[in-house]
């Protein structure tokens, strides 16, 4: 592990992977606008489009309460709603008081809708500061069904009709949700690599000992709810603008659940990750309901639950590492060690969490298969101080 | 999660290629029907009712000969009753080559639906949707079933007329029930009649003991919303003792003879265009073509959707489309112009149908007792 | 008085749901969000197979009743071993948000699987409705409530007494203490965590079973409950079988009795949830949760 860490080149280790975003979005954005120019976008595109564009948003703040945080939130749906009724409402107003441009008037309505969703997320923030783990989630969960319980009761918000508002012309829309999306990221990538950003990852890491150094675990957590709760609530707009048509029912706990599938298939702490989850979970579904229409239509979440299932076990499951392994790119041109030999059960148990440290001797006598093992003793033992390390610095610890 | 990951370029890049090549192809040998409609999820019923329906209606059509010497051809796509998919769900039937369309089942996908057709100026028939702001969308808008608020005052006037003692159970999260309670109430209070209100929402839909064990003393309650928790209410009525109260219900209680088995004892009376029982002709041979398909009787959202079909059918025939090449708008242009038309009426399984410029439809509802 | 008993009943089912939740969280340290999909599963074997065997009409309908029921036992304590050992061990060992999200992904797959089956249509069945009324006075209270409520608690008592009493019982408290020092003292774990999921499903059914008289059957039948009945082993603090006896009824005593005020009908999701939260707040463990010291 400490070898791999010098061998790390400039490249390795570089910014790149800050930009690769960046770039990636402008020339797909750039190419989507040169096939509009030229040929028309298909009907669907235009709705598909901005629907990718806000989930990715929905899955990279999301990322910044999970994956950087560290704390389970389930009511991540709930921001959006508020966003989504506050900053139509105030789309709706700004429409009927004169002309203001559109474009003037989507933003407005965005940054009405954020600061709305920010005040939601300070409110949430405060049981953050005192519960952890699932308690958190079911808080959260609770949250996002109590803002939805209260829409639905508004009269002034159309109560159970719904609230209706313009549909933002289909031809432009796409462009101004991409644009919202590279905001997005730029200010979560420079958030996540400022010290301020440090900070929140220390917390992660461990709270105590980031409090023990001197980091206000309240302000850094407060402002990470604030921030997600913020962007959450300008995708609700996006969402507004793409739909037209705003109805609590939508923004319920599995809505929050769907968002946390793309975080966490996209990686925890990985903002690319999040993106291309987003983009390709939104699409997949997308995809799905248009292929298997008609009476088809139970086989779709057959599928899509079978497509889940699948990839995480792939992608987790620690009986599935060596296979992850030997098919990763990265490790094609250099010869592993094989890595991947210790792949029995044995290994998986080493890592739950245990108040008794069983010790070297003891947990390779537990494991039967060395035997009939062909790797040398000498390379076991190695493979198992790498193991170790991992396991100390794995983020998973209770 | 790097295996994820690349996997996840892969996909990337395959749905790049897809946007790149999504062109819209219209065919030639057939006119395209679309909708959209919960086929998943807890309104799924509604939506497979509405595509059976629709189904059976193209295939007698086309078996018959086809419109003007054309066929139909009709796809529904699951929105799961969401908005959002009903939106992405009619951008992708446009990509099919959509030229008119039932809309959607339910009323919230519809005015979403409605939305993006008022955009793109296509016309649509809902069979189901009946929330006042779906035909509102846009002048293409029509739908077949009775409007909300109508239900809701006729049944005040109804229950007035006959009952002291009225209590209402209604849904709060849907649009379809808050709409008739809405101008149930504004009704009664016309009338000034006093009466009870109780409330549920999707989230507490499956238990009804609390409402029903407050409303015991009525001699009736009004009950507007769909069978499926119409016969829960119907069964805690029974089986807590209060066998006698009269369910009065809206057009949504069709379909709900099925769900109730002996136990329950409560006469049940609903609004409705279309009775199963009805030994009208058309109606008859709708029921028995229909059970023999699908191996169930229709409920009213197969009704609706078998005349959506056959009034598009009607509509065709009388503007004398001839040509299946035509555009979604000069399409929704003609048809609009005819069923406005002042000499234009359908007469379907559900009554005999007029449509003025709003989009709603008028046809006479009878009140049917369920024994 | 009658909607006390209605309360009841209701909060016995969700703390029979509950159950299941707390059990596996404290056993395999996941929320198993396909637990309310268990229920569902167990609700359509009781419906197909109550129908089936009235139609042959050999059997006098409380026998058919019974054989049924225990039919879906079996079949849900098979379902919960074979969605553990599909989707959750492979997974054992890795972060427990990717058990949660296959969980998400069994639950889609059940729905999806039920809808293939059985179809979309609502279907109702009476079984313990059948039972009638019985009069106290002036109160009228449905025998299905009644059972509700007492098979509830004694399913509840004979639970903890399994768990403090029997081998199996003490092995599953090992194993949630401590895996690792669990499996050094010869206890098979994975047989334990399999034990675990089978007794949660059979549960479930018993769940269905008292889930009838008031709800109709539909691919999505669990969601919702299942949800409830999350938010009510938080309330009696995860991990922990009393806790989550109490936050059932707590929940389903609160959802019956905001259901009969007309004022605050239509907010009743969102008192209960505020509940929760003010609970979580007082008491960040649950009512009846064990305190953990952290350390760093």
């Amino acid at each position: 592990m400490a070898e791999m860490t010098t061998k790390k080149n400039r490249f390795q280790n570089g910014k790149w992977k800050n930009y690769i975003s960046y770039i990636v979005i402008i020339i797909f954005l750039a190419i989507l606008i040169i096939i509009n120019l030229t040929k028309g976008l298909g009907f669907s595109d235009k709705s598909t489009l901005p629907r990718i564009a806000f989930s990715c948003i929905l899955a990279v703040s999301l990322n910044l309460v999970v994956g950087f945080l560290g704390e389970l939130s389930l009511g991540h749906a709930g921001f959006m709603c508020v966003g989504a009724y506050l900053g139509c409402y105030t789309a709706n107003v700004l429409r009927t008081s004169g002309n203001i441009p559109e474009l003037v008037t989507i933003i407005l309505s965005m940054l009405v809708a954020g600061v709305v969703a920010a005040v939601f997320g300070f409110i949430i923030g405060l049981p953050a500061l005192r519960l952890k783990g699932d308690y958190l989630a079911i808080a959260t969960l609770a949250f996002g069904e109590i803002v939805r319980c209260i829409f639905k009761n508004l009269p002034f918000f159309g109560g159970a009709m719904g609230m209706s508002t313009k549909l933002y012309d289909g031809n432009t829309l796409f462009i101004i949700a991409f644009i919202t999306l590279l905001f997005v990221v730029f200010c979560c990538q420079n958030l996540i690599n400022s010290k301020h950003g440090r900070a929140v990852v220390a917390i992660r890491d461990n709270e105590i000992a980031a409090k023990a150094m001197g980091i206000n675990v309240t302000y850094y957590k407060l402002l990470i709810f604030m921030v997600a709760a913020f962007f959450a609530g300008m995708a609700g707009v996006l969402y507004g603008a793409t739909i037209g048509t705003i109805r609590q029912e939508t923004f319920s706990y599995n809505y929050s659940i769907e968002i946390l599938v793309m975080v966490v298939l996209g990686g925890m702490g990985s903002i690319n990750g999040s993106l291309i989850a987003a983009a390709v979970i939104t699409w997949l579904n997308i995809t799905l309901q248009s292929q298997l229409s008609g009476a088809l239509a139970p086989v779709k979440s057959i599928v899509y639950a079978l497509i889940l299932i699948i990839i995480v076990v792939f992608s987790n499951a620690p009986a599935m590492k060596g296979f992850r392994e030997s098919i990763n790119p990265r490790n094609w041109r250099k010869k592993t060690e094989d890595a991947g030999k210790i792949k029995n059960d044995a290994a998986a148990w080493d890592r739950i969490p245990t108040k008794i440290r069983m010790d070297d001797p003891l947990s390779v006598d537990t494991r039967t298969t060395y035997a009939d093992s062909p790797v040398p003793p000498d390379v076991v033992v190695k493979n198992r101080d790498e193991l170790y390390v991992k396991e100390e610095t794995g983020k998973e610890e209770e | 999660m790097k295996k994820t990951r690349i996997f996840a370029i892969v996909m990337a890049m395959a749905m790049l290629m897809s946007c790149l090549f999504a062109g819209s192809a219209f065919a030639a040998d057939a006119l395209k029907i679309g909708a959209t409609g919960p086929l998943t999820g807890d309104a799924s019923s509604y939506g497979i009712s509405v595509n059976q329906g629709a189904n059976l209606a193209v295939e007698e059509i086309n078996a018959a000969g086809g419109v003007n010497g054309y066929e139909l051809e009709f796809n529904m796509i699951d929105d799961k009753a969401a908005a959002a998919d009903a939106t992405t769900g009619f951008g992708q039937l446009m990509d099919w080559g959509m030229q008119a369309s039932l809309g959607s089942v339910t009323s919230g996908s519809c005015e979403a639906f409605g939305q993006q057709a008022a955009q793109y100026h296509v016309f649509f028939l809902t069979p189901s949707a009946s929330a006042a702001s779906v035909i509102a969308t846009g002048d293409t808008a029509f739908r077949v079933c009775f409007g909300d608020p109508d239900q809701g005052t006729l049944a005040a006037q109804e229950l007035t007329s006959r009952f002291e003692k009225i209590g209402c159970i209604y849904d709060t999260s849907d649009t379809y029930s808050a709409g008739i309670y809405a101008a149930f109430d504004e009704e009664m209070k016309n009338l000034g009649v006093e009466y009870q209100t109780f409330t549920f929402d999707q989230d507490n839909k499956k238990s009804f003991s609390a409402q029903v064990e407050a409303l015991k003393d009525c001699q009736v309650i009004f009950c507007p919303f769909y069978y499926t928790e119409a016969s829960l209410v119907a069964k805690e009525c029974s089986s807590s003792g209060h066998g006698d109260i009269l369910l009065f219900g809206c057009d949504g209680f069709d379909g709900l003879a099925p769900l109730l088995d002996d136990t329950v004892t409560n006469p049940i009376e609903y609004i409705t265009p279309f009775d199963v029982e009805s030994t009208d002709e058309k109606t008859a041979a709708f029921v028995a073509n229909y059970t023999e398909k699908y191996g169930a009787a229709p409920d009213q959202f197969a009704a609706d959707g078998y005349d959506c079909i056959y009034t598009i059918a009607a509509l065709l025939e009388a503007a004398g489309v001839e040509d299946t090449s035509i555009d979604f708008a000069s399409l929704a242009d003609i048809l609009v112009a005819q069923i406005t038309a002042d000499d234009f009426s359908y007469d379907g399984v559900t009554g005999t149908m007029t449509w003025d410029a709003s989009g709603a439809s008028t046809k006479i509802p009878v009140i049917v007792i369920l024994n | 008085m009658a909607i006390a008993i209605n309360g009841l009943s209701l909060g016995a089912i969700y703390a029979l749901i509950a159950l299941g939740y707390t059990m596996v969280y404290g056993i395999a340290k996941m929320l198993n969000f396909a637990h309310g999909d268990v229920i569902m599963v167990g609700a359509y074997i009781i419906y197909t197979m109550c129908t089936f065997t009235w139609n042959l009409g050999s059997m006098p309908i409380w026998l058919s009743s019974l054989i049924s029921f225990v039919v879906a036992v079996a079949v849900c304590t098979i379902l919960g071993i074979v969605i553990e050992k599909v989707a959750y061990k492979p997974l054992r060992g890795a972060s427990p948000l990717a058990a949660l999200i296959t969980a998400i992904g069994v639950s889609y797959l059940l729905q999806g699987i039920a809808q293939l089956i059985w179809g979309a249509d609502q279907r109702t069945i009476s079984i313990l409705d059948r039972l009638g009324t019985v009069s106290l006075g002036d109160v009228v209270i449905k025998w299905s409530a009644i059972i509700t409520v007492v098979v509830g608690a004694i399913i509840m008592v004979c639970l903890v007494l399994f768990i403090k009493r029997t081998r199996t019982g003490r092995a599953m408290l090992a194993v949630s203490e401590d895996k690792g020092a669990a499996q050094m003292m010869g206890v098979n774990v994975n047989a334990i965590v399999s034990t675990t999921f089978a007794i949660g499903s059979g549960l479930a059914t018993f769940a269905s079973l008292f889930y009838l008289p008031i709800t109709s059957v539909s691919p999505t039948l669990g969601a919702m409950p299942g949800i409830k009945a999350f938010a009510a082993a938080v309330i009696g603090g995860i991990g922990s079988i009393p806790g989550a006896m109490l936050g059932g009824v707590l929940l389903g005593v609160v959802e019956v009795v905001c259901n009969s005020i007309s004022a605050v009908a239509s907010y009743t999701t969102a008192i209960e949830f505020a509940l929760l939260i003010i609970i979580l707040l007082v008491r960040p463990i649950g009512l009846l949760g064990k305190k953990r010291r952290v350390k760093v």
